[in-house]
C-alpha cells in the first residue's frame, strides 16, 4: 500500500465525508448549488440524492450514523462485529453490538470516492487474500487488514454452504488478525422441517458465541422491541413492493438501493423506519396522480436486476437507469421475503413470519428471517429446484412486468458464476431476455462503466426493448 | 506399480473394465466427503471422478461461467465427451462453489449431449461444520444417501455389510499408513510419485483387489534398501485438488529434490486415518469423513490444519513446502497464504504457486519457480 494511503484512517475519512455529507442538503437551494463546485468528485453522488428528495437526504443521514456508530463504539463500551450483508444485524443490535458490514462499507467507498477502493482491494491481495476472490468484501477488508479501521473485536457470517468466497473472506480475516470467528452454515434446501430446525440450532450456537464475545446477554425484552420495529418495517416495506407493481411504477431505481442498503445497516432500528417512512410518502404521493419515480417523467423500460447492482463511483448506473427512463422493479437484495408478501404463495416455504409471543418464538422468528436474506436464502441449493434463484428471478420478472432480467456482479462470485450461462438460458427459455454483464460492481478496473453502458443499450437495441 | 499407475493416469482402466464384465453398477464421486465404503457395502464401485485426459475446454467453458477453476470444468467436459460413460452414478458434493456447480452444469449440458447424466445423479449436501447439529445432519444425509441407493439399485446396505467394508478399507488404510513412516525415513527408498499414484489408485480400484496389491508392494518396499532420498532436498506438496501423477513427477524428475509427504484431497491425508469399527457404522463414517477438517471448506479451523501439517512437517523431516493452488480456488489459494507466513515464521521455506489444472501447461513456468526454490533450500 502506498504511505500517502497510510497517512488517512479509513473509518475516519468515510465517516468525515458522510457526516459532512449529512448536513450538506440542511443549506438554502443557493448554497446547495454553490457548493457543488467545490466538490467535483462527491457532486454526482450527493446531487443524485439530493435530488431524490427527503429519502435521498435520509439515506445520507443513515450512513452517515452507521459510520459513527462505528468510529464511536469503543467509546460506549460497545464491540465491534465484521458481519456480512446477509446475515441480518438484528439480533447484534438486540445485544448491543455495533455490526460492521464489510459489503456496505465496500459499496459505500466505491460509489464516494472518485478513485474506489482500489487501494484497499490490492492491500488486501498484498497480504495473501487472492485476487480471484469477491471485490464485495476485498475492499474493506484491505482498510480492515491494513489496520486503518477501528478495531474489529470478532466475526460473523452466515453464508458457508451459499458463497464460498463471502465465507473464505471472513474465515482469513479472522485468521490474519485473530478474531474469534463463526460461521452460520446453511444446508442446500430451505422450507422444510430438517433445514428449519437447523436454522435454528445454528442461530442459538452462533447467539452463545455473541454472547461469549461481548459480555452482553441476549435480553428477550430487547429482542422484542427489535422485532416489533422489524414489523413495522416489513409493513412499509410490502407497501414499497406492491408500488413497485404499479406501472408505471412511482418507485425511483435508486429506492431500491436504499431500501436493502438500509435494511443490511439498520434492520430493527428506528432509523431505518423514518427512512422507508419517508420512500413510501414520496411513492405514494407520485402513485396517486399516477407518476413514475423516474426523474425524467417516462418510463420506458423494466429491469429486474437478478443479482446486484452495479455500485462503482458517482451512482452512475442509477444515474443510467434515469437518463433511458428505465424503471428497476428490484435486484435479489430487494425482497424480503416477509410471509404476508404478494409473492409468498408463488415461493412456497421460502418467507418467514414474526412471531414474539415468547423467547423461543422470538428466536424461531430472526433465525428463519435470517435464512431468508439475500442470496443465502436463493443461492443455497441447486439453481433450478424449488424455491430457488431460477423460480425466484422469474417469479418476480412475472410478477413485477419487468421486460427483461439482467445479471451484475463480481468475478469473485464463483456461487453464481458457476451456473450462470445456463440459468440465463433458462430464463431465455421463457421468452424474458436476459443480459449478462462482465462487470465487477465494485471495481471499474475489470470494466469501465463506459464499456458496461454500452454493453446494456447493445442489449436493449438489440432485443428490440429500448 | 502397473495396475496403480494404470488406475491413476487412465479414465478407461483395467480395474473399471474388469468390474464392468461382471455387470455390476459403478457410481462416480467428486469430493473425499463421499464415504466408499457405503457403495462397496452393496457391491458398487465408487470411483472418485478425475479431470485427467482433458483435451479441450469447449464443453467445460460452455457452462460454467469464465471464474470457475479448471478441475470442475474438465470433470464437465469428460462428460460431455462421454469419458464417463462407464457411470451408473455420480454423487455431486459441495466440496466449493465451482464444484457444486457441476451438479447443474452436468445436467444442463445433458439437454444438449444425450445420454451423458447417469441414471442416479445425486446432491450430497455435506455440511460446513462438524460440531453438533452439523454432524447431526450430516450423518442424516448419509442415512438419506443409503435410502437413494437401495431403492435406485434394488440393494440393501445393513449394518453387518457396512462394518465389513470399513474394516476393508480401513486394511487399506493402515497399509497407507505404513508406506507413509517409510517417507519419514533418513533413507526413503519410495518416491512421492509412485506414493501419489498407488494412493489414486485407491480411489479406482476395487477394495480387496487394491489391498492386495498394496500389500505386495508394501512387502516389497520393506526389502528395499537403495535410498532415493540422499543428497536431495524433502519436499511437501500441499494446496488445490489434483490427481496429477505429472506434478509429482515434475518435482522429483531433476533428482534434486524427493516429495516425502503431500496434503491434497486425493492423498494419504484423508486415506490414512481408520473409521471406528465399533457401534453404528453410519455414525463411524461421519465422524471420520466430517471431523477431519482437513479441508478449508470447513471454515474456522485453520489453526487444526496447520497443526497437522506441522506434524506432518515434522515427522517426515521436510526442508520445504510447494503450495499450489488452481486459479480462481479462493479456498486453498487463501489457506496457502496464511500457510506461507506462518510456516516462514517457523523457519519452514514455503513456494506459492498459482496454476491451471490439466495437462500442464504450466509446466514450464513452474520449472522454473521449483528450480528456483530447491536453490535456495540448497544455499
Amino acid at each position: 500500500m502506498r504511505p500517502e494511503i497510510r497517512e488517512y484512517h479509513y473509518d475516519w475519512l468515510m465517516g468525515g465525508t458522510l457526516k459532512t455529507a449529512a448536513n450538506f442538503p440542511r443549506g438554502t437551494k443557493k448554497e446547495t448549488e454553490k457548493t457543488y463546485p467545490y466538490i467535483p468528485y462527491f457532486k454526482n453522488v450527493i446531487k443524485t440524492l439530493v435530488d431524490t428528495g427527503d429519502p435521498g437526504v435520509q439515506t445520507l443521514q443513515l450512513l452517515a450514523a452507521y459510520y459513527e456508530n462505528i468510529l464511536t463504539a469503543h467509546d460506549k463500551g460497545k464491540k465491534c462485529c465484521a458481519t456480512t450483508f446477509c446475515n441480518s444485524p438484528v439480533i447484534l443490535y438486540a445485544m448491543d453490538i455495533v455490526p460492521v458490514t464489510l459489503e456496505m462499507l465496500t459499496a459505500i467507498g466505491s460509489l464516494v470516492w472518485k478513485r474506489g477502493m482500489f487501494d484497499y482491494m490490492d492491500y488486501c491481495v498484498e497480504t495473501g487474500m487472492p485476487e480471484t476472490s469477491c471485490s464485495s468484501q476485498r475492499g474493506s477488508q484491505g482498510a480492515l487488514l491494513s489496520g486503518l479501521c477501528e478495531k474489529i473485536d470478532f466475526a460473523i457470517c452466515d453464508t458457508p454452504g451459499v458463497c464460498d468466497t463471502n465465507a473464505n473472506a471472513f474465515a482469513f480475516l479472522s485468521e490474519y488478525l485473530n478474531l474469534p470467528f463463526f460461521q452460520l452454515n446453511y444446508p442446500s434446501s430451505i422450507g422444510d422441517d430438517r433445514s428449519q430446525k437447523y436454522h435454528v440450532d445454528d442461530y442459538k450456537s452462533m447467539i452463545a458465541f455473541a454472547e461469549a464475545q461481548s459480555g452482553n446477554r441476549l435480553d428477550y425484552d430487547r429482542l422484542a422491541e427489535v422485532l416489533a420495529e422489524v414489523d413495522k418495517q416489513d409493513a412499509l416495506i410490502a407497501d414499497l413492493e406492491d408500488m413497485l407493481m404499479l406501472k408505471p411504477t412511482p418507485i425511483n431505481p435508486i429506492y431500491n438501493m436504499m431500501l436493502y442498503g438500509g435494511r443490511f445497516c439498520f434492520s430493527g432500528h428506528s432509523r431505518y423506519t423514518k427512512l422507508l417512512e419517508s420512500m413510501v410518502k414520496t411513492a405514494r404521493e407520485k402513485a396517486l396522480s399516477g407518476e413514475t419515480g423516474l426523474k425524467n417523467g417516462k418510463e420506458n423500460l423494466r429491469v429486474f436486476m437478478s443479482y446486484i447492482d452495479h455500485y462503482t463511483v458517482d451512482l452512475n448506473f442509477f444515474n443510467y437507469l434515469e437518463e433511458r427512463g428505465i424503471a428497476s422493479v428490484g435486484s435479489i437484495l430487494s425482497r424480503n421475503f416477509r410471509d404476508n408478501s404478494p409473492y409468498a404463495d408463488a415461493l412456497a416455504g421460502s418467507t418467514y413470519g414474526i412471531d414474539a409471543s415468547s423467547p423461543e418464538a422470538m428466536l424461531d422468528s430472526v433465525a428463519q428471517m435470517n435464512a431468508r436474506l439475500p442470496m443465502v436464502r436463493s443461492i443455497r441449493g441447486p439453481y433450478d429446484q424449488k424455491g430457488m434463484w431460477l423460480e425466484e428471478s422469474l417469479t418476480f420478472a412475472k410478477m413485477y412486468q419487468a421486460d427483461c432480467v439482467i445479471y451484475n456482479g463480481t468475478p469473485g462470485c464463483r456461487n453464481t458464476w458457476g451456473m450462470l450461462k445456463p440459468f440465463a438460458r433458462d430464463i431465455e427459455k421463457h421468452g424474458i431476455p436476459c443480459h449478462i454483464m462482465n462487470d465487477d460492481a465494485f471495481d471499474d478496473r475489470v470494466e469501465s462503466w463506459e464499456v458496461s453502458r454500452e454493453r446494456l443499450d447493445e442489449f436493449f437495441t438489440i432485443r428490440g426493448l429500448l | 506399480m502397473d495396475e496403480f499407475y494404470d488406475a491413476a493416469t487412465r479414465l478407461n482402466c483395467q480395474a473399471i473394465r474388469d468390474w464392468q464384465a461382471t455387470e455390476r453398477p459403478i457410481v462416480g464421486y467428486t469430493c473425499s466427503y463421499t464415504p466408499g465404503e457405503i457403495f462397496h457395502s452393496v457391491d458398487i464401485l465408487p470411483v472418485r471422478l478425475k479431470g485427467i485426459e482433458t483435451e479441450g475446454m469447449e464443453i467445460g467453458d460452455t457452462y460454467y461461467g469464465p471464474f470457475i477453476c479448471s478441475f470442475p470444468k474438465c470433470l464437465l467436459q469428460l462428460a460431455g465427451k462421454e469419458k464417463f460413460m462407464f457411470l451408473d452414478g455420480a454423487i455431486i458434493t459441495p466440496g466449493c462453489d465451482g464444484m457444486r456447480r457441476l451438479d447443474e452444469c452436468w445436467r444442463k449440458a445433458a439437454e444438449d449431449y444425450k445420454g451423458i447424466l447417469p441414471d442416479f445423479f445425486y446432491y450430497f449436501d455435506v455440511p460446513h461444520k462438524s460440531e453438533n447439529h452439523g454432524m447431526a445432519w450430516y450423518i442424516e444425509e448419509l442415512r438419506i444417501l443409503i435410502k437413494k441407493i437401495e431403492n435406485h439399485f434394488n440393494v440393501k446396505v445393513t449394518d453387518d455389510n457396512l462394518a465389513d467394508a470399513i474394516k476393508v478399507y480401513n486394511q487399506g488404510r493402515r497399509m497407507l499408513q505404513e508406506i507413509e513412516s517409510l517417507r519419514y525415513r533418513d533413507d526413503v527408498v519410495v518416491s512421492g510419485t509412485d506414493i501419489f499414484a498407488a494412493t489414486v489408485a485407491g480411489t479406482v480400484m476395487q477394495r480387496e483387489a487394491y489391498n492386495q496389491a498394496l500389500r505386495r508392494w508394501l512387502e516389497e518396499l520393506k526389502n528395499r534398501t537403495t535410498s532415493l532420498s540422499a543428497g536431495k532436498k524433502r519436499l511437501m506438496l500441499i494446496g488445490s485438488i489434483s490427481d496429477e501423477i505429472e506434478l509429482f513427477r515434475m518435482l522429483e524428475e531433476n533428482n534434486d529434490a524427493i516429495v516425502v509427504g503431500e496434503n491434497l484431497c486425493f492423498g494419504i491425508r484423508h486415506e490414512g486415518n481408520e473409521i471406528d469399527e465399533h457401534g453404528d457404522p453410519v455414525e463411524a463414517l461421519g465422524r471420520h469423513y466430517l471431523q477431519s477438517s482437513v479441508c478449508p471448506r470447513m471454515y474456522g479451523k485453520y489453526k487444526e490444519r496447520l497443526a497437522l501439517l506441522k506434524q506432518k512437517l515434522d515427522a517426515a523431516r521436510v526442508d520445504g513446502v510447494v503450495m499450489q493452488n488452481i486459479r480462481f480456488c479462493d479456498l486453498h489459494g487463501a489457506e496457502n497464504s496464511l500457510f506461507e507466513r506462518d510456516l516462514e515464521a517457523m523457519g519452514m521455506p514455503c513456494l506459492k504457486l498459482e496454476r491451471e489444472y490439466g495437462p500442464m501447461i504450466d509446466v514450464g513456468r513452474m520449472k522454473l519457480r521449483i528450480n528456483a526454490f530447491l536453490e535456495r533450500l540448497r544455499v
